[in-house]
């Protein structure tokens, strides 16, 4: 693996220079509280002393509303037009949870029916991560083999080292993007930064307070879908869907019309979330899935195992955002450990 | 280079109507680019996405098999949003297909053997793609004896009346049984309720596979029906109706723990669908 | 605060016991150290999880709803400002008063739990809380942290009206003192200086990221369609497309329709993922309704009708 090294100093110039040459999406102070990914202008819109946004980057490679075609019908003629193929984009300041989580989302939209509206801007998207400074009460990503200073699978990862970035080349579209930005791009005292990086990994990771351990989680669930636990769970839940939407490994969405004009209209794609009764409810009035019982249940199935079987990925990646958001405290690290006892009592 | 979007629908056309009872209609839908036909390939069993424009999209089983022609047939009752829509398209009108998708009735594995169908109201569509396919001059030679049971509410609620009484029973090898729920002037057929007609008409199990598709209270009761005949479970298929939006794996609400029923299904037979939560 | 928690136990114990109500929902202990989450006790062995203080920001009430069908009687533990929601749904016949035990705490304030997380070393265990009048004591095995009500209680806690509960069966803990505030509306004061381009730069801003996750809707007391607005398909009055336009209509029309209803339990504004302060848009309707009605905060007394609801002859009709 290649190395570089990007002074301080000269990062808002690279950013500048990347605003300039793609579309840049990086974390933003929305207010005093809100960091969020948007397209940014240059630099000073940039905000790197964030913990986690909070919501995550997903929207920039599948958007919460996205137009999938447009369409004229007269009564003879019949057009379609689908959506244009995405700009270049440089996604920058990704933290190691939401990189990971960006891989638990490749297989969804990739497979027999290629997702173009994601795997195209996948694409054309550098991404561009962030080791993570903090970590805070909510972070749980040691649990899944990740880490506070965990590039794998950005393209370059940038670690916050004193008045340097120590950069990690991790694929060929990373290293194209260092060639034409070399100016930016040092090599000197590599070496002596990854050693550096990996003591600062090594000091954060003893930070996190959630010891959240996953085995035979999977396990309970694969032998058991009746659990008196569920009933636990359910009854404080509000049915909304915070936790699906701050999720960054949460992928369903609904289709639907907008009419534009007489003749014309678009059709969209947008998130949904399984949270709400109307995920499931056919057009009979039968619903799979009727009460916030099953609802729960099956979001966090989905999370420890559905993903799992599917895709032979977790489907968690302990961001924490669904922990900090819930609005009733309900808690994922606090489901693996009550489903690890459950398993352990049985 | 650019993928193909794939929720782009084909343009088609609607070349038919046939009212079959009162709320379900079968249109005739062909492609406007015929080249699209000879490329879908579809199977028996697979689903449909219907677009209408400004309205959205329904989910719909292919009724017709690709012996039948270079169209499709989809029979839908009116029970939502978007079938009422569908309810009143006119022939000539545009409307957007795309698919085919989800799995297909193993018609491989079902070759050298009898068929036994069993349908209830609506639900002779998505197992009526099967029967034409078994039924057509190409493939009658790959199954034995073609047995179809089907019952409705009432003589009006009985869907595809031309092929329960003209078309199919004039077919080599083939017997057709319809009854109705209840007695009804001018109907001289059986009367009683699906399972109970089942367990007279008593199939026997030896080389033959059941196909079954009806509401859920005749699937449950047929199901202890053919228990009692002693079908095991491997020789009963059904075919599952859940919502689905994209049709293609990926928008996460017809699962049944971790199966999609619109990429893993909708064709199960019975020993797999003991093997799901019981959340359908 | 250790005593009104005692207290609270052995009440809830003793409804369940003597078989006087079937659930009692309360606080429990929740999963970070600032943190309360609803529990729902159904036996006289498990009261011991319930907990109450400076964390129990929940309105309750929400959860009355869920279990109005239940046989036995629903004991429900209620702020001052929860105590609004229960008058509120009796007003909208969604409960049976006589179904209902509310178990009355008096509240010192609530502290946002983000801010004393950022504060507090995420490894300590909390020991206790005590209440020094102008702020809280966090007590944890790490050491003490003083916070500040003023900078850290919930904004709405800053202006209570109701501290002590309004409708409480058996009350709990130590009556607080009621204050008089100047201007409760100061931060809708605040907003309805700025100019109409200014105040729609401003909402513009905040609509836009929402996330139309309905948490607002869904905690809401007030709440209690059957079949929400914005969930019906047909006719499709907003859809599910997330922009400006939608975002915007999604949050008007609901604080329309809760205007005249809403008791400003501020817990729209509690849960909002992206901090959209909602409380100020219920709130200026709160303040309007006052100045042209002259009516209190909808649930402070009760049968009190909403003044929207009414017709009155005394009613203002400048735009007749």
């Amino acid at each position: 693996m290649d190395s570089r090294v990007v002074s301080k100093a000269q990062l808002p110039e690279l950013l500048d220079k990347l605003a300039r040459d793609y579309i840049l999406v990086a974390p933003v102070h929305e207010e005093e509280t809100v960091t969020l990914f948007k397209k940014v202008s240059g630099a000073n819109e940039v905000q790197l002393d964030y913990t986690n946004s909070d919501v995550s980057p997903k929207g920039c490679l599948f958007p919460q509303t996205e137009k999938t075609i447009s369409y004229t019908y007269t009564g003879d003629t019949l057009d379609m037009k689908e959506a244009a193929e995405p700009p270049k984009t440089a996604l920058f300041g990704v933290r190691p949870c939401d990189i990971k989580s960006i891989l638990a989302l490749d297989p969804v939209f990739e497979g027999k029916f290629l997702d173009s509206y994601y795997l195209d801007k996948r694409k054309n998207t550098v991404i561009i991560g962030l080791s993570c400074s903090k970590v805070l009460s909510t972070c749980f990503c040691t649990a899944f083999n990740s880490g506070p200073c965990d590039g794998s699978g950005a393209d370059l990862m940038f670690t916050e080292l004193g008045d340097k970035y120590y950069v990690e080349v991790n694929t060929d579209k990373g290293s194209s993007l260092v060639e034409a930005y070399s100016q930016f791009f040092g090599k000197q005292d590599t070496e002596q930064l990854a050693k550096a990086k990996e003591e600062q990994a090594k000091k954060l990771e003893g930070q996190f307070t959630r010891k959240v351990d996953l085995e035979g989680v999977k396990q309970v669930l694969d032998e058991n879908f009746e659990l008196p636990y569920w009933d636990k769970v359910f009854k404080k839940c509000l049915g909304c869907g915070i936790c699906t939407f701050v999720c960054p490994t949460c992928h369903c969405f609904d289709i639907f019309d907008y009419v534009t004009g007489e003749v014309s209209g678009d059709r969209f794609r947008c998130w949904d979330s399984c949270m709400f009764p109307d995920f499931t409810l056919m057009a009979g009035g039968h619903n799979p899935r009727p009460s916030k019982k099953e609802r729960v249940r099956n979001r966090f199935m989905h999370k420890l195992k559905y993903h799992l079987d599917r895709y032979n990925l977790e489907g968690c990646v302990g961001c924490g955002r669904c922990i900090s958001k819930c609005p009733v405290n309900i808690d994922i690290t606090q489901i693996i450990k009550d489903l690890k006892e459950v398993g352990q009592n049985a | 280079m650019h993928n193909p979007s794939p929720l782009t629908p084909y343009p088609a056309t609607v070349t038919k109507i046939v009212d079959e009872t009162g709320d379900v209609k079968t249109f005739t839908v062909e492609f406007d680019d015929p080249e699209v036909m000879e490329n879908f390939g579809n199977k028996p069993g697979q689903v449909a996405q219907l677009s209408v424009f400004g309205e959205g999209e329904a989910t719909i089983s292919i009724t017709s098999a690709p012996t039948r022609g270079k169209f499709l047939e989809f029979s839908v009752r009116r029970v939502g949003r978007l079938t009422n829509v569908l309810h009143q398209i006119e022939v000539g009108q545009k409307i957007g297909v795309r698919g085919p998708y989800g799995n297909w009735f193993p018609y491989d594995k079902m070759k050298g053997k009898d068929l036994f169908f069993i349908g209830g109201g609506i639900a002779l569509a998505p197992i009526r793609s099967l029967i034409d396919f078994a039924l057509s001059d190409q493939y009658r030679k790959d199954f034995g004896k073609v047995e179809i049971l089907y019952g409705a509410r009432s003589y009006m609620d009985l869907c595809f009346k031309h092929d329960l009484f003209e078309r199919w029973p004039k077919c080599p090898n083939t017997q057709v049984y319809t009854t109705l729920d209840r007695p009804e002037e001018g109907w001289d057929g059986h009367v009683g309720f699906v399972p109970n007609y089942v367990e007279e008409v008593n199939p026997s199990p030896k080389n033959k596979v059941a196909i079954i598709c009806g509401p859920p209270i005749m699937i449950k009761f047929t199901l202890a029906a053919m228990e009692k005949l002693k079908f095991n479970d491997e020789q009963i298929i059904t075919t599952l109706e859940m919502k689905m939006k994209c049709g293609i794996g990926k928008c996460g609400r017809c699962n049944i723990g971790s199966k999609y029923v619109c990429v893993d299904g909708p064709v199960f037979n019975l020993a797999q669908l003991k093997q799901l939560p019981p959340e359908f | 605060m250790l005593d009104a928690i005692r207290k609270l136990r052995e009440q809830a114990k003793k409804l369940l016991e003597e078989k006087k109500v079937e659930m009692v929902i309360g606080f429990g202990e929740g999963t970070e150290l600032a943190r309360t989450t609803p529990v729902f006790i159904t036996s006289p062995e498990e009261v011991s999880a319930l907990t109450w203080g400076p964390f129990c920001a929940n309105n309750l009430v929400k959860y009355l709803t869920d279990y109005r069908n239940l046989q036995g009687n629903v004991a429900v533990v209620v702020k001052g400002c929860d105590s609004r929601s229960v008058n509120r749904l009796l007003t909208d016949n969604q409960i049976d008063r006589d179904k209902v035990v509310v178990l009355g705490v008096p509240c010192p304030g609530q502290l946002d739990w983000h801010l004393v997380a950022a504060t507090v070393n995420p490894a300590a265990k909390l020991k206790g809380i005590s209440d020094d009048g102008e702020s809280f004591t966090v007590k944890t095995d790490a050491g003490d942290y003083k916070f500040d009500k003023k900078e850290s209680m919930l904004h709405k806690c800053l202006v209570c009206e109701n501290p002590n509960p309004i409708v409480s069966d058996m009350t709990v803990g130590k009556e607080q003192p009621v204050k008089n505030y100047e201007n409760r509306f100061a931060e809708v004061t605040a907003l309805e200086q700025l100019g109409t381009e200014e105040k729609s730069k401003y909402w513009d801003k905040q609509f836009s990221r929402c996330l139309r996750c309905y948490a607002c809707r869904n905690v809401c007391t007030v709440c209690t369609c059957r079949t929400c607005v914005f969930d019906q398909m047909q006719p499709m009055w907003v859809s599910k497309r997330n922009n400006l336009s939608e975002n915007t209509s999604f949050h008007l029309i609901r604080a329309f329709h809760v205007a005249g209803r809403c008791v400003d339990c501020g817990e729209c504004d509690r849960v909002c993922p992206v901090d959209i302060p909602l409380r100020k848009l219920n709130q200026k309707i709160l303040k309007d309704l006052g100045d042209l009605f002259d009516t209190p905060t909808p649930g402070s007394k009760a049968d009190l009708t909403s003044p929207l609801g009414e017709f009155a002859t005394g009613d203002p009709e400048e735009f007749m």
